[in-house]
């Protein structure tokens, strides 16, 4: 055939035209493996963090939240959002400064480094977010179980069942989210560890 | 030991680079998808590594590593066949308005070559690279008799685009 002859002539004469990487090049791109996960965390935080007000925005418009309980309850939910969101607009940053770090970094040293720290962030972020939600609820529902003009004229014993039951939903709702949080970040951070341990034996 | 096995594999990389860089060329379309394919064979190379004893030449075994990891990564972006079809279409327009030069034959070549599919794309690669039948199924993990077989269809296919 022809035409992939003359085709086959022109590819062979493109050589010199190919890219051409230097050693260091290679060696650094080679170690640079670890970027693209911490910018995976890092996007998974944003997308939360557009998540959240999202799930807020939604429920008010589908109008679960139209009722006001009291000046004490609105304020409470406000403060507690206003809290939740600072915390996670933090730990958005801290992902993204630990994905510029990495992204930039060029010796395994420091990459290792960065790479325990991002392993700390994602730890830290974790369970703030888990203590921020037991918190919260534990707060609600006392102050539901023995404010509320339904449940105060109740007796004691049937409070206490109650509570019960919501600190066994809430022991749930925790398991779950912990499950979410491993299943999500903790693939990503798997495969971070196991870029670590390579690293850690090419430095011996 | 492990710093000993890195510094052999990247001298190898750095030797043999063309072989990714060629595959690059064959499978995308741009400096981007260009860099990021090279990157994920070298990903692939370097994981595979230790598995590569020297039974066969590094420049071998790269072949089919860098083919199998074009091929997997191609799979997943099916999409892009559509826009390289509206292409051809243009290439054909255009080159009408000309007369038959050789570079306007041969972008229409490369036009066809694009809009095989990943397998194909492949044996066409390794036919332009000059390999035997042998070679080229090692690279392709499949027997000699199936490589010419595919490879007389996949000439019988370009064929075809160029000369509907």
């Amino acid at each position: 055939m022809d035409e992939l002859e003359l085709l086959k002539k022109d590819w062979q004469k493109q050589e010199d035209t190919l890219p051409e990487l230097s050693y260091d090049q290679l060696y650094k791109m080679h170690l640079k493996k670890s970027s693209s996960i911490v910018k995976w965390i890092f996007i998974i935080s944003v997308l939360e963090f557009v998540f959240w007000p999202l799930l807020d925005f939604v429920l008010r418009i589908s109008g679960l939240k139209g009722e006001s309980k009291g000046e004490w309850y609105d304020n409470l939910i406000t403060a507690v959002g206003f809290v939740a969101y600072g915390v996670m607009l933090y730990f958005a940053i801290q992902f993204f400064l630990n994905y510029k770090r990495i992204k930039t970094t060029d010796s395994s040293k420091v990459l290792m480094k960065n790479i325990l720290k991002t392993r700390k962030t994602v730890k830290q972020y974790v369970w703030t977010n888990v203590i921020f939600f037991v918190l919260v609820s534990v707060i609600l529902i006392g102050h539901m179980v023995f404010y509320e003009p339904n449940l105060a004229g109740h007796e004691l014993s049937v409070k206490l069942l109650i509570l019960v039951v919501f600190v066994f939903c809430i022991a749930v709702f925790v398991a779950g989210i912990v499950l979410f949080y491993r299943l999500v970040y903790g693939i990503l951070i798997r495969k971070l560890q196991k870029n670590y341990e390579e690293l850690e034996k090419i430095e011996i | 030991m492990s710093k000993e096995l890195e510094h052999s594999f990247v001298t190898h990389l750095q030797e043999n680079q063309k072989i990714a860089h060629k595959v690059c060329r064959i499978y995308t379309d741009d400096a981007d998808a260009h860099n990021d394919l090279f990157q994920e064979i070298t990903i692939q190379l370097w994981k595979a590594y230790p598995k590569f004893r020297g039974e066969s030449k590094f420049s071998t075994w790269m072949y089919r590593v860098a083919l199998n990891t074009a091929i997997t990564l191609y799979r997943k972006s099916k999409k892009r066949i559509k826009t390289e079809e509206f292409n051809m279409v243009e290439y054909r327009l255009t080159v009408d308005t000309y007369d038959d030069g050789v570079e306007q034959q041969l972008k229409l070549l490369y036009a066809a070559v694009k809009q095989l599919n990943d397998i194909e794309k492949a044996l066409v690669f390794l036919y332009l690279e000059d390999k035997n039948y042998k070679e080229i199924a090692y690279a392709l993990g499949i027997t000699e008799v199936n490589a010419r077989v595919k490879m007389n269809r996949v000439k019988m296919k370009l064929k075809k685009i160029l000369n509907p």
